[in-house]
C-alpha cells in the first residue's frame, strides 16, 4: 500500500511536469486561442529583447491580447541561429519574432543563408539610432578625436559591439568612419561580443569604444560610468541623458544610421494571423503606454503595416548592399 | 556603513512581511521540485514558473523568482545524491561523492550535509553581497576575453586532472566535450560546423542533453542487468536526516573556503555554478589528506561544491544588479522579467527602486534560511526514493529524462542525441574515462572559443595578451599547478617508498 502511494506520487509528479512543460490545454474560439511564442533572436537585456518585451507588456497592459505571450531568447550568429530555427516553423500562426537591420546584413555578408524573404513582415514599429560610447575615464572626449586617432593608425582604437562582425554595430561605425574620411575601413579592429557583454568589457577597459544602440546603455550613461560621444540620429532623439548625446552631424560628420525594428512571423504565416497582428499593433501604437515607452527608450515611432514594411525592407536591402560593397564585406 | 544597515533594515521590513514570506517559501518549494527533475535547472525553473509572477508587484515577483532560483539550486543536488542524476550543471559535482554516500547507506547524512552546506554558503554569500558587491563587481569587469579564456582553461584542466591516475583519460574526456561544443552555427562568422545539414543542430547541442544522457540514461543502462536479476539491495530503514559531529568537524573549513570561491566565480558574467562547484571540489581534493577517498563517498567532496554553488547563485546577481547585464542563464531570465515589470536592472535599481533592491538582498537571507528549514523535513520524504525497487524507479527516471530533454528545445532530434550520448557515456564508463571533464567541456567550450578569438582580435593577433594582466598570470600558474600537482605528488609518493623519509619534510610545499 505504501509502495502504491509512492508510485502514485511519482506518476503525479511526472504528469505535473509534463503539463507544465507543454503549456496546458487550449481554449477554443477566435484567433489567437493559445499562447503566442515570442522569439527574441538575441540575449536578454539587448535591443531586440527590450523592444519585444515592451511590445508584449504594452499589448497585455492595454488588454489588446489576453493569451499568454512568453518571450524566449535564442541568441547566436547575430540573429542567424533564431532565423534558422524559425525555418522549422514555416506556415505557423503562433510565433512572432523581432528583427532590425542585422536580418538583412547577416544575409548580405554571407553569414546566414536565410534572409528577410524567409520571414513574413508584420509591421515596422519604431526606429532608433546607434551610439558610440566610451568609459568616463577615456582619453577620447569627442568622436572626432576617435576619428583622428584612427586616421593616424587604423588599429589604435579597439571598438566592440554586441552584434556580429559585418552586422549592425560594426557597420554603423564604419558608415561614420567613412564619412569622417577614414580610408582603410577593413583595417579597423572590431570585436564582437555576445549576451550584451560589450558594456562590461568597455567598463573593464578591455576595449576603447563601444558601438551600440542608444537605448542599450542609457542606464550606464545616466549613472555616469559611460559617456556618449555621438549618436547616428538625424537630430537629437529621446529624453534626459539620451537627448544630450550630440549627433554625428552636429560634429561635422555627415552620416546617419537608422535602426528600424519590426515584428515578423514565420515564412508563409496565414493571412488572417498577419491581419490580426497588423491591426492589433496599429491600435497599440496609438496607446499612451506605447508613447511613454518610446520616449523612455529613445525610439521614434515609424509604424508601417505589412505591405509598406515589405517595400521598406526591399529598399533597405539595396541600401545596405551598397554600403557593404564599399567596405568589401558584401558576399557576392 | 550606517547607511547599509538602514537600507538592509528597510529591506528586511519588505522581505519579512507575511506576503513576501509566503512567496519566497512557495517559490523555494516549487523551485526545489523543479530543480530535482533532470534537465530542469534554475533557468528553466524560473522560466516555467515565470507566468506565476506576472500578477504580482515587482518586489514580490523578484523575491519569488529568487526563491525559485535558490530552491532549484537546493533541489538539483537532491536528485544527484539519490539517483545519480544532476538536475543541472551546478549539481554535477554533488554526484561525485553524494551518490556513493547514498549507495553506502549514508543518504541521510548526504542530504543533510548538502542542505547545511548550501544554507551556510548562501547565507555567507548574502553577507558578502551586502558589504562587498561593489568591489567584487569592479574585480569582475577586469575579466576581459583573455582572462575568461584562461579561467575556463583552469576549470577544465582542474577537472580533467582530478583523478591523478587518470590524467590522460581526463583530458581525452575533456577533448570529446570540446568537440561536441563546436557543433552548430559559429557565432562569430555564422559558418555551419558539423551540422550535417540538420537545421536543429545549428543552435548547437545543449549541455543539459549531455548531462541527462550520461547520468539519467547512463544509470539506467548500467543497472539494466541488476534490474533484471533483482539483485540490487534497497534501503528499507531510514534514520534521521542529520550529520554526525565528525562530519561537521571535517566539513566546516571546506565550506568556509568554498563559499568565497563560489561567490566570486558566480559574479563573473558567464562563469556560473558548474565551474564554481567543480573548482571547489577539486580544490578540496587537492588539500585533503585522503584524496583517494574522494569519489567514494567522502562527505567533504559533497559539502564543498554545495556551498560553492549556492554562493555562486548569489554572486551571479551582482552583474545584474551593478551593471545591468545577466551573470548567468537564470539571471538572464530574471532580467527579462524585471524589464517586463518596468524596472531597469543595473546600477540605478538601488537609487530608483531601493525597496525592490534591498528587499531582494534581504530576501537572500530569508530565502536561504527558509529553504534550509524546509529542506530537512523534505529530505526525510525524498530519501524514501531509495526504497523504490529499481524496476519501478528506473522507468520513471527514464520518463523524466525524455520529458526533460524535450523541454529544452522542443525537438525530437534531442531524443536521438540523448540516446547517442547515453551510449557514449556507457562506453566511456567501460574504458574508465571520467565523464565530468567532457560535460564541463560541452558547457564552456563555446564561450571559451569565442573568448579566445575576441582576445586575439583585441591584441591584433598577438598572444602576449594572455600574459598581460596579473589575473592572467595567476590563472596560468593555477593551470600549471593543477596539471602538474597530481603528477608531481604521484612521483614523490613513488620515490618515497624506496627512499623512506629522506625528503618528506618538503611534502606540503609547492602549492
Amino acid at each position: 500500500m505504501v509502495k502504491m502511494k509512492k508510485m502514485m506520487a511519482a506518476v503525479a509528479l511526472t504528469a505535473v511536469a509534463a503539463l507544465a512543460l507543454t503549456g496546458c490545454g487550449e481554449k477554443s474560439g477566435e484567433y489567437p486561442t493559445g499562447k503566442i511564442d515570442c522569439v527574441v533572436p538575441g540575449g536578454a537585456g539587448g535591443g531586440w529583447d527590450t523592444a519585444m518585451r515592451t511590445v508584449v507588456k504594452t499589448l497585455q497592459d492595454t488588454d489588446l491580447v489576453s493569451v499568454p505571450m512568453p518571450v524566449t531568447n535564442l541568441p547566436g550568429g547575430g540573429g542567424g541561429v533564431a532565423l534558422a530555427d524559425l525555418q522549422k516553423k514555416v506556415g505557423e500562426d503562433r510565433v512572432l519574432t523581432i528583427y532590425s537591420p542585422p536580418l538583412l546584413l547577416i544575409n548580405l555578408n554571407g553569414s546566414s543563408e536565410y534572409g528577410y524573404e524567409e520571414l513574413t513582415p508584420i509591421a515596422q514599429l519604431m526606429t532608433d539610432y546607434g551610439a558610440f560610447v566610451v568609459s568616463k575615464d577615456s582619453k577620447y572626449k569627442t568622436i572626432n578625436e576617435v576619428m583622428e586617432a584612427l586616421k593616424a593608425d587604423p588599429t589604435s582604437v579597439k571598438f566592440g559591439g554586441n552584434s556580429a562582425a559585418g552586422s549592425m554595430d560594426h557597420l554603423q561605425f564604419l558608415v561614420a568612419a567613412k564619412a569622417a574620411g577614414i580610408e582603410d575601413l577593413e583595417k579597423l579592429n572590431y570585436i564582437s561580443f555576445q549576451n550584451n557583454e560589450g558594456a562590461a568589457q568597455l567598463l573593464g577597459g578591455h576595449i576603447d569604444m563601444l558601438s551600440t544602440g542608444l537605448a542599450d546603455v542609457s542606464a550606464l550613461i545616466e549613472n555616469g560610468d559611460l559617456v556618449g560621444l555621438a549618436s547616428t540620429a538625424e537630430e537629437r532623439a529621446g529624453e534626459g541623458v539620451i537627448g544630450e548625446i550630440p549627433t554625428l552631424k552636429e560634429q561635422g560628420i555627415d552620416a546617419v544610421f537608422y535602426n528600424w525594428r519590426g515584428l515578423f512571423g514565420p515564412k508563409d504565416m496565414p493571412a488572417e494571423a498577419v491581419a490580426f497582428w497588423e491591426e492589433t499593433l496599429a491600435t497599440m501604437v496609438e496607446a499612451p503606454e506605447w508613447s511613454e515607452a518610446c520616449a523612455k527608450n529613445g525610439w521614434s515611432q515609424t509604424f508601417a503595416k505589412s505591405e509598406e514594411f515589405k517595400t521598406n525592407l526591399d529598399r533597405y536591402n539595396e541600401e545596405y548592399k551598397v554600403i557593404l560593397d564599399e567596405i568589401g564585406m558584401l558576399k557576392k | 556603513m550606517l547607511d547599509i544597515f538602514q537600507n538592509l533594515l528597510m529591506g528586511f521590513q519588505v522581505a519579512l512581511t507575511p506576503e513576501m514570506l509566503f512567496w519566497v517559501t512557495l517559490g523555494g518549494v516549487l523551485g526545489t521540485i523543479v530543480g530535482m527533475l533532470p534537465g530542469l535547472g534554475p533557468a528553466t525553473g524560473v522560466a516555467v514558473l515565470l507566468p506565476m509572477t506576472f500578477t504580482m508587484g515587482p518586489t514580490a515577483a523578484l523575491i519569488t523568482m529568487c526563491g525559485i532560483y535558490y530552491g532549484a539550486m537546493f533541489g538539483g543536488s537532491r536528485s544527484s545524491i539519490l539517483i545519480n542524476t544532476p538536475g543541472d550543471g551546478a549539481a554535477l559535482a554533488a554526484t561525485f561523492d553524494g551518490y556513493p554516500m547514498a549507495r553506502t547507506g549514508r543518504a541521510e547524512a548526504a542530504l543533510a550535509m548538502s542542505g547545511i552546506a548550501s544554507l551556510i554558503g548562501g547565507l555567507i554569500a548574502a553577507v558578502m553581497m551586502v558589504f562587498i558587491a561593489a568591489p567584487v563587481s569592479r574585480f569582475a569587469i577586469k575579466f576581459g576575453p583573455a582572462e575568461y579564456f584562461l579561467l575556463m582553461i583552469a576549470a577544465l584542466s582542474m577537472t580533467a586532472s582530478m583523478s591523478k591516475k587518470n590524467v590522460v583519460r581526463g583530458f581525452i574526456s575533456m577533448f570529446i566535450g570540446l568537440m561536441i561544443a563546436t557543433v552548430g552555427l559559429d557565432a562569430q562568422t555564422g559558418t555551419n560546423r558539423f551540422t550535417f545539414g540538420i537545421m536543429e543542430l545549428q543552435g548547437g547541442i545543449d549541455f543539459l542533453i549531455v548531462i541527462i544522457a550520461i547520468y539519467a540514461l547512463g544509470e539506467v543502462f548500467k543497472s539494466y542487468k541488476s534490474i533484471q536479476e533483482g539483485k540490487v539491495k534497497m534501503q528499507t530503514k531510514f534514520g534521521k536526516i542529520w550529520i554526525t559531529k565528525e562530519d561537521w568537524k571535517k566539513c566546516w573549513r571546506p565550506i568556509l573556503r568554498s563559499t568565497p570561491l563560489g561567490f566570486i566565480i558566480g559574479a563573473l558574467p558567464g562563469a556560473g555554478g558548474t565551474m564554481a562547484s567543480l573548482m571547489a571540489y577539486n580544490n578540496e581534493k587537492q588539500l585533503s589528506k585522503n584524496p583517494d577517498d574522494f569519489g567514494k563517498g567522502e562527505i567533504v567532496g559533497l559539502a564543498a561544491p554545495e556551498a560553492a554553488n549556492n554562493a555562486s547563485s548569489v554572486g551571479a546577481l551582482i552583474p545584474m544588479l551593478t551593471l545591468g547585464i545577466p551573470g548567468s542563464g537564470t539571471t538572464a531570465v530574471m532580467m527579462g522579467a524585471l524589464l517586463m515589470l518596468g524596472l531597469q536592472p543595473g546600477p540605478l535599481l538601488f537609487t530608483n527602486n531601493p525597496d525592490v533592491a534591498w528587499g531582494l538582498v534581504a530576501s537572500m537571507f530569508v530565502g536561504n534560511l527558509i529553504l534550509g528549514i524546509v529542506n530537512i523535513p523534505l529530505a526525510g520524504v525524498l530519501v524514501r526514493v531509495l526504497s523504490v525497487p529499481p524496476r519501478i524507479l528506473y522507468p520513471i527516471v527514464l520518463g523524466l529524462a525524455f520529458i526533460g530533454v524535450y523541454a529544452i528545445g522542443n525537438s525530437t532530434l534531442d531524443f536521438y542525441l540523448m540516446i547517442l550520448f547515453g551510449m557514449l557515456g556507457l562506453g566511456m564508463e567501460k574504458v574508465k574515462i571520467p565523464t565530468a571533464p567532457m560535460i564541463l567541456g560541452v558547457i564552456v567550450g563555446g564561450t571559451m572559443e569565442v573568448a579566445f578569438r575576441q582576445a586575439l582580435s583585441i591584441s591584433n593577433g598577438s598572444y602576449s595578451i594572455f600574459v598581460k594582466s596579473p589575473i592572467s598570470v595567476s590563472l596560468i600558474l593555477i593551470i600549471a599547478v593543477s596539471i602538474l600537482f597530481p603528477v608531481v605528488k604521484e612521483w614523490i609518493a613513488s620515490k618515497r617508498k624506496p627512499l623512506v623519509a629522506s625528503f618528506m619534510d618538503g611534502e606540503d610545499g609547492g602549492v
